[in-house]
């Protein structure tokens, strides 16, 4: 299948593509390092350990968390999200979270409450994609263990006010867990400046990394209990699981191509992240220009000015947004997602539950050009109609 | 297991006998056929109907038997690609052909299988 005349801008889906460096970095140490890290004496799972160790140390560094120990990893954010809301609640808990979450949260926060073990409130957004931190307060009740809360919505591109909430959470002693799958890479996360109990991240997303690899960050002062039991490569004698991080919350051998990865796309963002992330907003800012004037285009993303992430969701004249999304990929070579966004809520809020939303997220490595196809294929396609 | 989850299982796996231009036919919870090979032209035009077009043009059969070509030979629908290569049409042509779209209406009336997939 040919790739090289399309226009990806479903980024906020999975960055594509990947940065060269960090695809030749993965394949590189995995042909060189590739074993069991931590599982032997021999000193290359020593080595092999010992690079896992500093890819804790470089995601502890990038979202400002104090604790290597505490960089957990997972598969992905979703992985992530269940591995901390099962660590952390019990049956009889409260959870306030809010109307702008993925499945990846509102999924498992639905299981617990279908097996009769957790309640939750989801506090609305407002016109502009926004939480009212005071709204959260709000919902808390004297049983409330958690507040959940996704830093960038994947459908608006809105930014929450993490540092409001984490200020008001710290004085009520709650712990906040952010999701930040469509903020990390796009915008700072700064763990302590946040005032963050967990952050659960993927890697495929804006860090540039491998897909299947992922993890949480977790504040020293919170436990999470082990809800996956197995081998750690430490306490062998023993059959309870050790309570030791990172082994605590890891269990099974590690993905070793995707912290690879991870650990090179790191250091790919520690040098270019700042033009990277101008790149992608004033390529944002075009497309919004672009399509907001034109005729029967709907925009549900509010204006990216301040803080926001590369996310713009729009309609078409109500159409399926499914055909929106066919059209500019099969006459166009455009790649946008449509539908749900799988953010059902948002959606249902927005009254575009029924025909879907197209989304367009741009990155780093789309040119002016490809911005103008795309303004130019949208004005084409809303004219059909 | 809840009353509510219950129901949502049972309908994902709900499967209905309907009599579609006089022949008994099985389909799933979303009205597409269960079967592909149980589909005839007699059916496509029957399945049209209720999708609001009263009569197959040239050109949705062109779309309905390249679909259903490609099926048969490679186990799975076309890719937007291959479906405008195929017919020699353009997407936004042969969506306009279909008021539910390809993947949905195009789909259903060829008689493959649903996609079950967030489009």
């Amino acid at each position: 299948m040919e790739t090289n005349d399309l226009i990806y801008l479903d980024n906020a889906a999975t960055s594509f593509p990947k940065p060269p460096e960090v695809l030749a970095s993965m394949h590189e140490n995995y042909a060189l390092y590739g074993v069991s890290p931590g599982r032997g004496s021999y000193d290359l799972a020593v080595y092999a350990a010992e690079l896992v160790w500093q890819t804790r140390v470089k995601l502890a560094l990038f979202f400002n968390a104090p604790e290597p120990s505490r960089v957990i990893f997972t598969a992905n954010a979703t992985d992530a999200l269940n591995l901390a809301m099962q660590g952390l609640l019990q049956p009889g808990d409260h959870v306030v979270s809010t109307q702008l979450e993925h499945n990846s949260v509102l999924r498992p926060l639905h299981h617990l409450r279908e097996r009769n073990s957790v309640e939750y409130d989801l506090v609305p957004f407002d016109q502009q994609g926004l939480i009212n931190p005071d709204d959260i307060v709000r919902a808390f009740k004297p049983n409330t263990r958690l507040v959940v809360v996704s830093h960038a919505s994947n459908v608006l591109g809105t930014v929450q006010p993490i540092k409001e909430i984490g200020c008001l959470c710290a004085e009520h002693g709650i712990p906040l867990l952010i999701d930040v799958a469509q903020s990390a890479g796009h915008i700072p996360v700064n763990m302590q400046d946040l005032q963050v109990s967990v952050i659960a991240f993927t890697g495929h997303k804006a860090l540039l990394g491998p897909a299947g690899i992922g993890g949480l960050i977790i504040a020293p002062d919170l436990d999470l209990q082990t809800t996956r039991f197995g081998g750690t490569g430490v306490d062998s004698h023993d059959l309870r699981h050790t309570q030791i991080y990172p082994h605590r919350l890891e269990a099974g051998t590690l993905n070793m191509p995707g912290i690879f990865g991870l650990s090179a796309a790191l250091d790919y963002l520690e040098q270019k992240a700042e033009m990277l992330q101008k790149q992608e907003m004033l390529m944002t800012k075009l497309l919004y220009d672009g399509l907001k004037e034109i005729k029967g285009v709907r925009m549900i993303s509010p204006e990216p000015k301040g803080e926001s992430v590369p996310v713009l969701t729009c309609t078409v004249k109500g159409k399926d947004a499914s055909v929106i999304g066919e059209i500019l990929d099969g006459d166009y070579q455009i790649a946008v997602r449509t539908g749900l966004h799988c953010a059902p809520l948002v959606h249902q809020v927005l009254k575009t539950a029924e025909t879907g939303g197209v989304r367009f997220s741009p990155g780093p490595f789309n040119t002016q050009a490809q911005i103008k196809l795309a303004i130019e294929a949208m004005a084409e396609i809303a004219a059909m109609w | 297991m809840t009353a509510e989850k219950f129901k949502q299982i049972k309908s994902e796996l709900e499967q209905e006998y309907r009599s579609v231009a006089g022949f008994t036919l099985l389909f799933d919870h979303e009205g597409y056929l269960w079967e592909p090979k149980d589909w005839n032209e007699k059916v496509a035009v029957a399945l049209a109907r209720e999708c609001g077009i009263a009569d197959l043009s040239e050109n949705h059969w062109k779309v309905v038997n390249f679909m259903r070509e490609y099926y048969f030979t490679y186990g799975r629908a076309p890719l937007n690609s291959q479906l405008k290569k195929g017919t020699g049409l353009s997407i936004a042509e042969i969506n306009a052909l279909f008021p539910g779209g390809i993947k949905k209406d195009g789909r259903r009336i060829a008689g493959l299988p649903n996609p079950r997939a967030c489009l």
